[in-house]
């Protein structure tokens, strides 16, 4: 993977209490929901400023998405670890994932 | 990618891919692409142990690993650091 940091490269996720998570656009695309906004030629505006807001998904639970999609692409080179997900979370971050498509 | 870190300041988190071989001026010169922010006026935390990393150590001899979460302050006006501030979830109110 390459490894320079680029502006243009990264996305900003935005939770429902206005936190933000910067991360590569690559994690970012794990979710097919977030591939095809940021995809779409037809002008959603998350496509211009590369940032895209989830009103509805808390800021623990986008983090723990952020992680699994940085987990996703390491598992897929073949680093094969655990992710590990609290029990008290697991409806929450299912429906999340549900939403995003990933 | 070898791993990542998460890199906190207020209410935001830079998730920084790196390599363990890398150093602290490493990542710092990753940030100041996202954070337009010189080097010089970038101080990294390991929130877990609250030590400042060193610019010429590399990841791993901090023993910084995978997911690792640092704080990030920034110099201010005044020359000084400002304080190691992550804002957290609970204090903010949801409107889902």
């Amino acid at each position: 993977m390459e490894e320079t940091t680029k502006k243009g490269d990264m996305v900003k996720l935005i939770s429902a209490e206005g936190f933000e998570f910067v991360i590569d656009k690559k994690a970012a695309m794990v979710s097919q929901t977030i591939r095809n906004m940021l995809t779409s030629p037809g002008g959603f505006a998350e496509t211009q400023h590369g940032e895209v807001t989830f009103p509805e998904i808390s800021t623990h639970i986008l983090e723990k998405i952020c992680q699994y999609f940085y987990w996703s692409l390491q598992y897929a080179s073949g680093k094969e670890t655990e992710f590990h997900i609290e029990p008290e979370i697991t409806l929450e971050l299912m429906m999340a994932a549900n939403y995003l498509h990933c | 990618m070898a791993m990542y870190i998460r890199v906190k300041r207020d209410k935001t988190t830079y998730f920084v891919q790196c390599d363990p071989t890398e150093t602290t001026l490493d990542i710092k010169q990753k940030l100041l692409v996202l954070i337009d922010q010189p080097t010089d006026n970038q101080c990294l935390t390991l929130a877990s142990s609250s030590e400042t990393l060193d610019d010429s150590k590399t990841l791993a001899e901090q023993k910084i690993e995978n997911d690792a979460v640092v704080a990030l302050t920034l110099r201010k006006d005044d020359g000084e650091f400002e304080e190691v501030y992550i804002a957290r979830p609970e204090d903010f109110t949801s409107y889902s």
